[in-house]
């Protein structure tokens, strides 16, 4: 599993959970069916790409640091 | 270089600033101030010279028609409803026998209260219903659309209105959803956050797979050898590192 990969998957679940969330905080309305999916699914699509998109950067950044680290352990 | 305790430490804040912001947002949802109010003159809706209204403790549901504008409630206090519907003179009587209030969450009716006359009489009248939400008090909260109804005495929805109520939990928290939902964010916002480890996972695990000097390859088949080369640099493509997104 990459990064990527993580990521989206934590973004998916963020995605769908945060708008139910926020109609229990109160700042949305889940009473019909319909608008509801629509959010699930918009949060869940958007919330997967910006997650892989978050892990990749992340993945990027830790396996940098990490060759950075190393040649200078090498040192 | 940074410690990776120093490291963890940073998670462990920015995790705890997270539930901070967010249990402040669950507690302090700001509430319209229209929980009781007292309202005397109330607007009715006609419906074949039928007129029809309902009231929440007082106050007329019509108003709370949007998210909105929703009504302030608390759910672990009983609320009062009063059912009336007036006949115009020269209008066709109306039997109405049931008052019906539904509580929809996710499209489907998550509570229903009904109050049934016994002796229903064609005319003008009113119903009295009381309805105290305890069975949802501890489990929900949030914005919800609420259905008041009057039923004939065939069963026909005769009317009906859509009002919105704002519900607050005991403690302005205590409910089980949002707090099962905090948690689960905050779950997979430390995970996301922890994603980038997941690449140098990726990268390492090929790396025992380079050839060992000395010792000889595993001997092909004889005679079906087609490929590279058993001392090629590059033995097989599982052991290249991956290049997707995690590189």
């Amino acid at each position: 599993m990459s990064a990527a990969s993580h990521g989206a998957g934590c973004g998916v679940v963020l995605g769908i959970v945060l708008p139910v969330l926020f109609q229990q905080i109160g700042y949305i309305d889940l009473s019909d069916l319909g608008p509801t999916l629509e959010y699930l699914v918009v949060g869940g699509v958007v919330g997967g790409i910006l997650g892989a998109l978050i892990g990749w950067a992340l993945g990027r950044g830790y396996l940098a640091k990490h060759a950075a680290d190393e040649a200078t352990a090498s040192k | 270089m940074r410690l990776p305790h120093a490291r963890s430490r940073w998670f462990g804040a920015s995790t705890v600033l997270a539930a901070t912001i967010i249990a402040a947002l669950l507690i302090g949802v700001p509430a319209p101030g229209k929980a009781s109010p007292t309202v005397t003159a109330v607007p009715v809706q006609s419906s074949g010279g039928v007129a029809y209204a309902v009231t929440w403790n007082g106050a007329d549901v019509s108003t709370d028609s949007s998210a909105s504008s929703a009504l302030s409630i608390d759910l672990t206090q009983s609320a009062n409803l009063l059912y009336n519907w007036t006949v115009s003179s020269g209008a066709a009587a109306v039997t109405i026998k049931d008052a019906r209030l539904q509580m929809f969450y996710l499209g489907f009716a998550v509570s229903t209260r009904d109050q049934v006359l016994s002796n229903p009489t064609p005319g003008s009248g009113s119903i009295p219903l009381s309805w105290t939400p305890v069975s949802v008090a501890y489990l929900l909260e949030g914005v919800y659309r609420l259905t008041a109804s009057f039923i004939a005495s065939n069963g026909t929805t005769m009317w009906s209105e859509n009002f919105y109520v704002r519900g607050t939990a005991p403690l302005g928290i205590l409910a089980i959803l949002p707090i099962v939902l905090l948690i689960i964010v905050i779950y997979e916002v430390y995970m996301l956050v922890r994603s980038g480890r997941y690449a140098m996972l990726g990268r390492k695990a090929p790396e025992p797979s380079a050839p060992a000097s000395g010792a000889p390859p595993a001997q092909p088949p004889s005679g079906e050898v087609t490929g590279p080369s058993p001392d090629s640099s590059e033995p097989s493509g599982e052991s290249t590192p991956p290049t997707g997104g995690g590189s």
